[in-house]
């Protein structure tokens, strides 16, 4: 995801949502066992992403689009410099014979940072 | 195991499932956070055991609204499982006799013993999961690994091959453990090993609360074919 204050532009930086973290130690891991609420709503995000890959649906890019602006709101994403507009791209990795090569295969609309309400 | 044993113990572990993603849910926004509070209450109830036609009733009203929220599934096959285990259990209280109780349970076991064979099946008819490349490439380039250090087993091809056709073979022999309730016991206790892996490699925590929800039917209905057979 990146962020821009014309609407009209591509961010000049993209970061992933969520980077893995390197590992992940024990106690962590039982935690998360009972209680893994980021890691199912990215296995959601992916579903909708999934969508958005086969062909084009305003609900998955909504509903991508909705969570981000949640985890802006709550700290979680810290935009860097001015930020006006949200906007999240899919990159997909393909393997095939032997090489693993990345497609950006969807750009989504810009959204509006300073929106309160999350639309549903 | 008696079918009344049986009801009573799949409930409460759908009860402990059910409160386990409600809570997830509550940490969400608006509809979500609403129906998670509802549902996390309604899990407590059904884990007591009062009034469980009209507790799993409205579970299966707000599962409804879920998927329609979410345009299908939130959580895939886990959130398909819960509704299958619930919808049976509710049709088993409201069966008139007890011959339309055992075939809405039956139901549920057979669909569990599928739900096993099935994926043991896709996987043995396509030759990238027979070779071990299918596994590597879900370390190396799927979301599902939870973390760096886990991506690197897609470099390890021996450990990845030998899990995929440990996988396969287990998958493919379910059906075999209706045959003894030991070996039901045995392969029960392997499936949950299976969805401990699959939730501490791949984050898939819901899977291991709700397939052993049907673990008890699945019981119940072995008795069940051995007094027939």
């Amino acid at each position: 995801m990146g962020f821009v204050t014309d609407p009209t532009a591509q961010p000049s930086n993209w970061v992933a949502f969520r980077a893995l973290p390197e590992q992940i130690g024990f106690f962590s891991g039982l935690l998360r066992l009972f209680h893994n609420p980021q890691w199912n709503e990215l296995l959601y995000i992916n579903t909708c992403a999934e969508h958005l890959f086969e062909s084009y649906s305003e609900f998955s890019e909504q509903e991508i689009g909705n969570r981000l602006l949640v985890a802006l709101r709550s700290g979680e994403i810290v935009a860097t410099g001015e930020a006006d507009y949200l906007m999240f791209r899919i990159r997909v990795l393909e393997f095939d014979a032997g090489q693993s090569q990345g497609e950006v295969v969807f750009v989504s609309r810009p959204f509006a940072v300073s929106l309160s309400g999350v639309r549903q | 195991m008696t079918l009344e044993l049986a009801i009573r113990l799949s409930e409460i572990i759908l009860g402990l499932a059910i409160f386990q993603q409600s809570l997830e849910f509550i940490r969400s926004f608006q509809l979500e956070k609403i129906l998670g509070l509802i549902r996390a209450l309604l899990a407590i109830v059904l884990m007591l055991g009062f009034y469980p036609l009209l507790v799993e009733t409205v579970l299966l009203v707000t599962s409804i609204v879920l998927i329609k929220r979410f345009q299908g599934p939130y959580n895939g096959g886990s959130d398909t499982m819960s509704l299958l285990v619930l919808l049976c259990l509710w049709l088993s209280h409201w069966a008139p006799v007890g011959y339309w109780k055992e075939i809405a349970l039956g139901y549920l076991a057979i669909q569990l013993v599928l739900s096993y064979f099935q994926s043991g099946w896709v996987k043995v008819i396509n030759p990238d999961w027979r070779n071990g490349r299918a596994l590597q490439q879900v370390f190396a380039f799927t979301a599902y690994p939870v973390s760096n250090r886990l991506r690197m087993w897609a470099q390890r091809p021996r450990l990845l091959l030998v899990m995929s056709w440990t996988v396969v073979i287990f998958e493919l022999l379910f059906p075999l453990a209706l045959i003894n309730q030991t070996m039901l016991i045995i392969a029960l206790c392997f499936a949950a090993f299976f969805h401990l892996a699959n939730a501490c490699l791949f984050g898939l925590n819901r899977f291991f609360w709700i397939w052993p929800a049907a673990y008890p039917i699945i019981m119940w209905f072995q008795t069940r074919l051995a007094e027939i057979f």
